[in-house]
């Protein structure tokens, strides 16, 4: 004991630095290394993951982060192999369910792995920005199992043998082929087009390129284009199954290229099912069908639309030029309205109301109704038909209908003034006929023209209503004034505005006493209550309502033009009376007077006077007496004069000319009032701005416009420039 | 006797705590307790009868911290619980940045308070103070750059072959760019890119003048948010302006050269323009005489504004501009001269015709200058103006710049140089090495 006290107590200072057991970081690893063998072998239940976490912390925190992430690497990477080999090993149809169950188990380890590095991949994997846990997982699992020799192309091979039978109807399971298309999606975008989605996109590429071309050779448009909407809609509907949304967009053009693109025109011109034989049978569903897959490639719809113009150009060029069909204007003009509203309804239920398509039908229509000069008439005339008998029993939105469609035609015209002068005459006819039915409908069709082409256009048809309406009050006037004249004849006078209605030269004719001492009476009243005025007789227009007794004293009225008046009154003073002799009495002028006589010897039922020799035409040398026999079932008969309904081929030369005529003044104003704005032009620009100025009433011609800029400089309205002779000044 | 559901009974380091999976599940997946409770770690089966405590080897005073953190997203830290040590347990559980969010509130310069003193070992004045934008900043002192977490654990110290560093700056929070002399006849200095965690030298910027790699002083630093560095230059050759950098391709992009009788590749201050798409560039006493403000258009090459006070009344001497900021909503430049008057420049009229609108307000501070005056700075966060001059930093607010707080502490000396960012202020004494960390005080309790 006192040995001991003695003994000096030292404590020595440690010799040593304080180091840690240098088996520290081995021994640690190796726990950690057992942990991930029982995780990646389903045997975690006895693990203690607070235990792990520390363990991992603390090699972290003692510096030993490199050791427990490569590690951690070469463990993985172990295991891997190992599970490579094992998916490997798995037998046909198992293969793809081995490798998805072995992806989840590594996903599930994986997750955990990190769980117990989170230390090290917050700060160790952070400050070195070396890869991360979870993304070094997945590359681990890209490198040593998908990119496996012996997996990598089997892999491949299974998915695309799958989309391969699915396509032709087989059925697969969606379901663990979706989970391994995620697996490739899940490993990295890079991954999934590489490895899946290149190789895929290619194989089908290549199996639709084989089908087009069998079905193209096997099938008639319309099946075709099912088919390839039924592949579309397939593709569309797997990738919303199994594939990255990504992808739609890719199978499809695929898909687009190989069935539509490649065989555009083909299907386009296919023979007995192309467009033109849809178009023609009234296709819509096939028309749409088309659309909507011929939207997808590019110019597709450009193809469908070109075939469709020059079909409609050509059929149109048929139509009009077509001298059957034009001989009656009523039915030219219906048949284009048909055509018209087939088009619309193509277009509105199949091309979905493409506007490019609208177009291309209106410039085509424009094109072809122009190709025959006598459209404007036609139509015209259309409308004269309609308002004088067609528009009866029919509702006034019907009406509005009607008249919408001819303006539609209307629209088309590049002359709009020959229409407006063949309207003016057709809407005179009706007007002092009063053959009009709706006035309403008169007055509704002015107002769209109005409308369209502006006020000028109107303006002189509006003055031929005004006159209408004048002419009834004057006649209560005359009446009111001259009460005498309630007995015997009765005169109605339509006043008419020189400058408002188509001008006709007043033909001169001899009425009879009894109707001329009216005349003269009223007259003297018209020009009594207006002064400056001059009053002129169109006895060409005029009807007269006459009663007749014939031989076995039946009584009828007859409902003739002036001119067959005037014959007719002649007969009440001779039996019989040659052609001399009733052109000398009335002064007719021939061409009119044949066709009044025409009309009342020779139509069948209405020939009240008789004609020697019987014929058909009306000679110089025949004579004509009143048919006694004439008998009808009505009191009252009218006898139309054997008027033109299209005009004659004179009348049509002259009405021309007159439109020709019509035309100069309005060129002339046109040039002066673009060149009073630009002072000098060239000559290529003014016939352009004249042109483009005329455009909505008529296309002008550039030698007339070249005619009537030579006159205005020769009336001192413009002159050449004197060193440039292309150029015009204005002279104020 | 079985603990309901969501009762969670901790052994941690001797000590039991109970809490509920709800207060824990506030700490997130990708925390310690996240992974825990993870059905992959099937802890313990429901209805065990020998159901043990989960058992901790941490630290229980911090846990009890952490868990109050959880509960309530208030931090608490009792006196004699080390900072360190609860970043460290905050650190091991994955809830640091929980840690950094309860630490302090969204920054106001007029409720600040003091937060820490640091004080370094470096010798001599401090030449700049950056603030990180994650809370931690770095300080320039001589030749090194000292670099701190928002935690203020100092990490490796930066240097750029030791050349005097004119100026750092953040372009992340794990990257600093700082700017250094050129020592003569070494063609070294210039311009380097560090890590900011490890200090390395991740990139050198280089300067070419006609092709030609060239050495150069770089000075003031500035970023655009569309990854630009700008940085006065100056070369051996006579090349001085202002270099632009690519901050993604490292890549010299522009080069805008100073013309005669204009100083920019001396400049003191830079400073981007979001707005105009301009940068300022200010060249001030006393590195210069006179001082020399400008705005300049990189995309037409162009100085859009300028103003200098060259030619000025002999009085103006009293009143040179110290230091220079742009305020882009009120459309005129902050400036303000050693007696800490501030002065407002018109940026709509051209610099030519403006001249200097001083507010004087301050002139009872000129009688008590300390020894060792301080020329003072400006910053602009957020609509407040911060000015300091001596040991105080003074906040301005509203649209007439009222002066609503002084921030002062006793030690330290003058401050040479401060920062905002990353919701803190560092203020830089010019002795003793000292700096200061103002975070902004929690919300109140109610």
């Amino acid at each position: 004991m006192s040995n001991q006290k003695k003994r000096n107590f030292q404590i020595e200072a440690f010799k040593h630095r304080v180091v840690v057991d240098p088996k520290y970081a081995d021994k640690t690893w190796q726990i950690l290394e057992r942990a991930i063998h029982q995780i990646y072998n389903q045997d975690a239940s006895g693990l203690s993951f607070e235990e792990l976490y520390r363990n991992a912390y603390n090699m972290v925190l003692h510096k030993f982060g490199e050791k427990l992430y490569s590690g951690f690497i070469a463990t993985m990477t172990a295991h891997l192999k190992e599970k490579s080999k094992l998916i490997e090993a798995a037998q046909g149809g198992s293969f793809l369910e081995e490798l998805n169950k072995k992806w989840n188990e590594h996903n599930k380890a994986l997750e955990m792995i990190r769980d117990i590095l989170m230390y090290m991949d917050r700060t160790y994997i952070e400050s070195t920005k070396k890869t991360h846990v979870h993304p070094m997982g997945l590359n681990l699992w890209r490198d040593n199992v998908v990119h496996f020799p012996k997996i990598h192309t089997r892999l491949l091979n299974t998915l695309l043998d799958l989309v391969q039978k699915e396509r032709t109807g087989e059925v697969i399971d969606r379901g663990l082929m979706r989970n391994v298309i995620k697996m490739f999606m899940d490993l990295g975008e890079s991954v999934y087009q590489e490895d899946f989605e290149k190789p895929f996109l290619e194989a089908s590429s290549e199996f639709y390129k084989v089908e087009s071309q069998e079905f193209i050779e096997s099938c008639d448009c319309g099946d075709y284009l099912k088919k390839a909407e039924k592949r579309l809609t397939e593709e569309i509907d797997r990738v919303a199954h199994y594939l990255d949304p990504k992808s739609e967009e890719k199978i499809t053009s695929v898909v687009e290229k190989e069935m539509i693109a490649n065989h555009m025109q083909r299907l386009v011109h296919m023979e007995n099912s192309g467009l033109v034989n849809m178009l023609l049978n009234d296709k819509y569903e096939d028309l749409g069908r088309m659309y909507n897959l011929f939207r997808r490639v590019t110019n597709g719809l450009l193809t469908v639309r070109d075939v469709m113009t020059s079909h409609l150009r050509e059929m149109g060029k048929q139509l009009v030029t077509d001298p059957e069909k034009s001989k009656d204007p009523v039915e030219y003009v219906q048949r284009l309205l048909d055509e018209r509203d087939k088009y619309d309804k193509v277009i509105n239920t199949a091309f979905g109301n493409d506007k490019t398509f609208q177009n291309a039908l209106n410039s085509s229509f424009e094109y072809f109704i122009n190709l025959n000069a006598r459209s404007p008439e036609f139509i015209s005339l259309f409308v004269d038909d309609k308002l004088r008998k067609g528009l009866k029993g029919i509702t006034d939105v019907d009406v509005e209908v009607i008249l919408d469609k001819v303006m539609m035609l209307f629209r088309y015209l590049q002359e709009k003034d020959v229409f407006e002068k063949y309207y003016k005459q057709h809407l005179a006819k009706r007007l002092l006929s009063g053959k009009t039915v709706s006035d309403d409908a008169e007055r509704s069709l002015i107002v769209k023209l109005k409308t369209e082409c502006g006020y000028q256009f109107t303006s002189k048809l509006e003055g031929m209503f005004t006159d209408m309406k004048t002419s009834e009050d004057t006649m209560r006037g005359f009446y009111g004034s001259h009460p005498e004249l309630s007995e015997g004849p009765t005169l109605i006078v339509q006043v008419l505005t020189t400058g408002s209605w188509p001008t006709q030269p007043a033909v001169p004719c001899n009425l009879p006493a009894e109707v001329s001492v009216l005349c003269e009476k009223f007259r003297s009243y018209y020009l009594g209550t207006h002064t400056g005025r001059r009053l002129s007789w169109q006895t060409n227009m005029g009807t007269a309502d006459i009663k007749a007794v014939f031989g076995k004293g039946q009584k009828h009225e007859l409902n003739v033009s002036t001119f067959q008046m005037c014959v007719l009154m002649l007969f009440n003073n001779s039996d019989r009376l040659s052609y001399k002799e009733i052109e000398q009495a009335t002064e007719i002028p021939a061409p009119d007077l044949k066709r009044c006589l025409q009309s009342l010897a020779c139509v069948k039922g209405k020939n009240v006077i008789k004609k020697e020799p019987m014929s058909k035409d009306i000679g110089e040398e025949d004579s004509f007496f009143v048919n006694d026999k004439f008998t009808s079932k009505f009191y009252k008969v009218k006898i139309g004069t054997v008027v033109a309904q299209k005009e004659t081929e004179p009348e049509k030369q002259e009405t021309r000319q007159r439109v020709e005529e019509d035309r100069k003044p309005q060129i002339e104003a046109a040039i002066v009032r673009i060149m009073k704005s630009r002072k000098i032009l060239d000559h290529n620009n003014i016939i352009a701005e004249v042109t483009k100025q005329l455009q909505p009433r008529f296309l002008a011609n550039p030698t007339e416009i070249k005619k009537r800029i030579e006159s205005l400089i020769e009336r001192d309205f413009l002159e050449r420039d004197s060193t440039d002779r292309k150029l015009y000044r204005y002279l104020a | 006797m079985g603990l309901s559901k969501d009762r969670i009974r901790f052994n941690v380091g001797g000590r039991i705590f109970e809490t509920t999976s709800t207060t824990l599940a506030n700490a997130g997946r990708g925390s310690f307790f996240g992974a825990l409770f993870d059905e992959n770690w099937n802890l313990s089966q429901p209805g065990d009868e020998e159901e043990e405590d989960l058992f901790i080897d941490r630290n229980p005073d911090c846990f009890a911290v952490l868990l109050d953190l959880l509960r309530t997203g208030d931090l608490n830290i009792p006196p004699n619980i080390p900072e360190r040590l609860l970043h460290k347990e905050a650190m091991f559980y994955g809830l640091i940045d929980h840690l950094r969010t309860a630490k302090w509130g969204p920054f106001d310069g007029n409720r600040l308070r003091l937060s820490r003193s640091v004080t370094g070992i470096a010798p001599g004045d401090g030449t700049a103070i950056r603030a990180g934008p994650d809370g931690g900043c770095c300080v320039a002192h001589g030749s090194v750059v000292h670099v701190f977490d928002w935690m203020l654990e100092e990490h490796p110290t930066i240097n750029l072959d030791y050349q005097r560093v004119n100026d750092v700056g953040w372009i992340n929070s794990g990257n600093i760019v700082l700017s250094a002399c050129e020592r003569l006849g070494r063609g070294d200095g210039g311009m380097g890119l560090f890590s900011s965690s490890s200090g390395e030298l991740r990139y050198k910027f280089q300067v070419s003048h006609d092709n030609q790699v060239k050495s150069y002083s770089a000075g003031a630093l500035s970023f655009s948010p569309d990854s630009k560095i700008f940085t006065s230059c100056k070369g051996r050759s006579n090349e001085y302006g202002i270099g632009v950098w690519d901050q993604i391709t490292g890549k010299q992009v522009d080069f805008f050269y100073e013309s005669p009788g204009w100083s920019l590749g001396d400049a003191d201050k830079l400073q981007w323009l979001n707005g105009k798409n301009c940068l300022l560039v200010a060249t001030l006493f006393p590195r210069k005489d006179n001082c020399y403000i400008s705005l300049l258009d990189f995309r037409d090459k162009n100085m859009v504004w300028s103003w200098s006070d060259i030619g000025s009344p002999a009085t103006a001497d009293e009143k040179r501009v110290r230091d220079a900021i742009a305020m882009e909503e009120s459309n005129s430049i902050c400036v303000v001269n050693e007696f800490e008057d501030l002065g407002f420049i018109d940026l709509r009229m051209d610099g030519g015709g403006s001249s200097v609108r001083w507010s004087s307000r301050s002139r009872l501070m000129k009688s008590k200058m300390p020894d060792e005056p301080c020329y003072p700075k400006l910053a602009l966060h957020e609509g407040q103006l911060f000015s300091s001059m001596n040991d105080s930093i003074s906040v301005f607010c509203g649209s007439d710049w009222v002066l609503t707080s002084r921030l002062k502490r006793s030690y330290g000396g003058s401050i040479c140089d401060f920062s905002i960012g990353g919701d803190r202020l560092f203020a830089l004494h010019s002795e003793e090495n000292v700096f200061d960390v103002w975070e902004t005080l929690p919300p109140p309790v109610i």
